[in-house]
């Protein structure tokens, strides 16, 4: 463990000094993440300029759901965006035998390979919104709330990373994995607003099917006091049983890759 | 016979590559559809929610602002083209000079051929059109006029946003983020355009940079009129307009276009 | 295959060269059969198995596109746990071999065919291997640069006891190289053993060209020789050494017609090759 971790470490700086060479690119792609994500939190704002509350939800309230996924999203991109691309870039050009022959776990060396600076972008927002929301919403943190902040966007990032991580697995079968994995992602769209905005069937499929609520919907729920909330302490659970999930998944692939090569 | 055994299996496995390929595109497009259901569902609901509490917002009522973000959403398509990463690929393997010395207007060429792809993407959405009205009640018009008013401000707002981004994709003769550059537009397109609210719904100061700038001239008019929030009355007016935009950004694109091609035809390349 | 064995491995493409090596590699599960590689079952035990190879993958690399050579280096050392200074004496020794000196700064994006196949070689070898796997390691290089690979892997690997196994297209590594060879075809060996041997064995023929005045037509030859080809002002005949002699060839052709010029020339390695595809090998067994 502790291996893998200073490994990482190791990958970590390594990436960040080959990224220091493409500083502009780096800058624009950070900028146009917070365009994007600029362009839609512009669009709820006009929106409730108009109506004091979305389903009972103020505008800040709203900001908070929005942030926290963005900040659990952004771990994602960061540190497992390679599970995009995985049969694009390495099974479909072999360069995953690389990850084969070497002593370390190959998932690990995977995600370990690229460290995705884009992902920058989505923190800053997502933190940006998080502060903001609590500073209107005049929040007092406890340390269980703060605790809560933090067991809600970790859980969310391995929510948002099991999912694409189950979903990848494809790959080893059909090369570009990439459609299948939009499938599911683009689901997270729906968290970015209170769940409670959708019919039941779309808060249920969020909330067991297709968790992202719990990277969203539910922390928020609970830092802002409301009901439901204390379901966010499952999310921990949650995340860890899809991680194990999708772990012997990928590696029920992995058996397949190895039984036929290609 | 080894070897013939091993070339049918060569072959065979070749031949097996057809269909998986085949499904990738399949793939992409049942993909595509649920993306947009998706996408869609998220808008409705958004809507849903927010009239929850109130009948009427900024003069405009429920149905109306569905109908008119469904639209927006079906043809997001007019409100951008490739002209960016066109010159992007263009400059970057040295055929500018190339496609500038041929017999065809340069700029003519561009125009037809982003006209074709606009149309194509416009002609590939349908399946969300139908989508949009068996899940979310979407009304699509039936009166002749107002598809007429609508088809001709949608032209020359695609017209206008032509030779905007001719003027921006000028900016690639000077620098070579072409991606970053291209994914900067389409992020502003997104807001500007008024593909996400009507311009109504926007607080007066707001709504005067949006309608300085150029954007909404390709979405939000002729949206606007289709959906039946602007009177069709309004519609020579908003032609007028878009023409006048049409004039203003044709002259500056010209203008800094034949400034930037310096820079080739100067140095060569 | 024995410890410290040099040995080339040569088929024609899919032949299944670089399944076998996959399997060895503990990449791929042999579909029937069992795989050992140092008394390990090289999937079941991957981990371990990879401690103690190092391959080269001659058209992918193993480095990291955008990280200069030294980083990627040093990664690969943290990865495979190479003691520090163990890890800067075999440095220090491949970058004066190797001649890597002004190369560890440059990312591998901007590399040439040859520095790169240098630095993936010293990638492959930095955690002192037992076996080594190379595929096609001169694959597209000059003269020069595979002269100089072929140098290092004698030195390196001779030196420190590597067990190496070599695929290859080009003969001239594998004469410089191994000293037994391994020819397969549709995944069945169709010659195991030292290169003299098959060298002496398809030696025993020779190969004698002529440039004549006028066209040569039905040239009466000793035994054991035979036209191979006859063009218009040149022939080619073969021999075999055991049954007649060049002089024996040469004075009958000469008999029958003018002679400008003749050369004698002993088979290389490709042209056996080719022949024990052709079967030379099965005819010869029966």
């Amino acid at each position: 463990m502790t291996r893998y971790m200073s490994l990482y470490w190791l990958f970590l700086l390594q990436r960040l000094k080959a990224l220091m060479e493409y500083r502009a690119s780096f800058i624009l792609g950070a900028t146009s993440t917070i365009i994007w994500q600029g362009s839609s939190i512009a669009a709820v704002w006009v929106v409730m300029q108009n109506v004091p509350s979305l389903n009972g939800w103020n505008y800040d309230e709203v900001l908070m759901v929005y942030g926290i996924i963005t900040l659990a999203k952004s771990i994602n991109h960061m540190f497992a965006d390679n599970l995009w691309t995985v049969g694009r870039v390495y099974i479909r050009a072999g360069g995953f035998d690389r990850f084969l022959v070497r002593p370390i776990d190959p998932l690990f060396h995977l995600l370990a390979d690229r460290f995705c600076q884009d992902g920058v972008g989505n923190f800053i927002v997502g933190l940006a919104l998080v502060v903001k929301a609590s500073v209107d919403l005049d929040i007092t943190w406890t340390p269980l709330m703060v605790a809560m902040l933090a067991v809600g966007v970790i859980s969310g990032g391995f929510i948002f990373i099991a999912l694409n991580l189950i979903t990848c697995v494809s790959s080893f079968w059909i090369i570009d994995s990439v459609p299948i994995t939009r499938l599911v992602f683009d689901n997270h769209l729906f968290a970015q607003y209170p769940l409670s905005i959708y019919p039941k069937a779309i808060s249920i499929l969020l909330t067991w099917v297709i968790p992202y609520g719990f990277a969203s919907f539910y922390p928020a729920s609970y830092l802002l006091g409301r009901e439901m909330g204390n379901l966010a302490w499952v999310s921990p659970l949650i995340a860890a049983f899809l991680m194990f999930i999708g772990y012997r998944f990928w590696q029920f692939g992995l058996k397949y890759y190895s039984g036929t090569g290609s | 016979m080894q070897t013939l055994q091993r070339r049918v299996s060569v072959y065979g496995a070749l031949l097996a590559m057809i269909p998986k390929m085949f499904m990738a595109y399949q793939l992409w497009f049942w993909a595509g559809l649920v993306m947009n259901v998706i996408s869609m569902s998220i808008l409705y609901f958004f809507w849903n929610a927010v009239y929850a509490e109130s009948g009427v917002i900024s003069g405009l009522a429920r149905e109306q602002t569905i109908n008119y973000i469904l639209l927006a959403f079906f043809f997001m398509p007019l409100a951008s083209n490739d002209l960016v990463w066109e010159f992007g690929s263009n400059l970057r393997e040295g055929l500018m000079v190339h496609h500038l010395l041929r017999p065809v207007n340069f700029q003519a060429m561009n125009y037809v051929q982003q006209f074709g792809a606009v149309l194509t993407r416009v002609t590939l959405q349908i399946p969300i059109l139908l989508l949009g009205v068996f899940l979310f009640g979407l009304k699509i018009p039936t009166d002749l006029m107002t598809w007429l008013a609508f088809l001709v401000s949608a032209l020359l707002g695609f017209t206008v946003m032509f030779f905007f981004t001719w003027f921006l994709a000028c900016f690639t003769f000077y620098t070579t983020e072409i991606w970053g550059l291209g994914v900067l537009i389409e992020g502003m397109t997104f807001f500007l355009s008024g593909a996400l609210v009507p311009l109504a719904m926007m607080p007066e100061w707001l709504r005067g940079i949006v309608l300085s700038v150029p954007f909404a001239q390709a979405l939000a008019v002729p949206i606007g009129l289709l959906s039946g929030i602007t009177p069709l009355g309004d519609a020579p007016r908003l032609w007028l307009i878009q023409i006048a935009w049409i004039i203003g950004m044709w002259i500056i694109s010209t203008l800094f276009f034949r400034v930037a091609v310096r820079k080739i035809t100067v140095q060569g390349g | 295959m024995d410890a410290g064995e040099i040995v080339g491995y040569i088929g024609v493409n899919g032949a299944g060269k670089s399944t076998t090596i996959k399997m060895l590699t503990g990449v791929l599960m042999p579909t029937s059969g069992e795989v050992r590689v140092l008394g390990r079952d090289p999937h079941k035990q991957r981990v371990d198995n990879a401690r103690d190879i190092g391959v080269v993958f001659g058209q992918r690399t193993q480095l990291w596109w955008d990280l200069a050579l030294i980083e990627s280096l040093n990664l690969i050392a943290k990865i495979y746990d190479v003691p520090p200074d163990r890890y800067k004496n075999i440095l220090d020794q491949f970058t004066e071999t190797l001649d890597l000196g002004a190369l560890l700064n440059v990312p591998v994006r901007n590399m040439s065919l040859g520095q790169k196949m240098r630095s993936e070689l010293a990638a492959a070898l930095i955690h002192e291997p037992k076996v080594v796997y190379l595929d096609e390691p001169t694959i597209g290089l000059d003269l020069i640069v595979k002269e100089r690979i072929r140098d290092f892997i004698k030195a390196e690997c001779g030196a420190k006891g590597m067990t190496v196994m070599l695929t290859t297209h080009d003969l001239g590594d594998i004469e410089e190289l191994c000293q037994r060879v391994i020819i397969i075809d549709d995944g069945q060996v169709i010659y195991d053993g030292p290169i003299q041997t098959i060298k002496k064995r398809f030696g025993k023929f020779r190969e004698i060209s002529f440039d004549t005045m006028k066209e040569a037509k039905s040239l009466q030859l000793p035994d054991g020789a035979q036209v191979l080809s006859a063009e218009e002002r040149k022939v080619h005949i073969r021999f075999d050494r055991t049954v007649s002699s060049a002089s024996k060839v040469a004075s009958a052709v000469m008999n029958q017609i003018e002679v400008t010029d003749f050369s004698l020339s002993e088979p290389d390695l490709a042209d056996i090759v080719k022949q024990i595809y052709n079967g030379a090998l099965e005819r010869e067994a029966r």
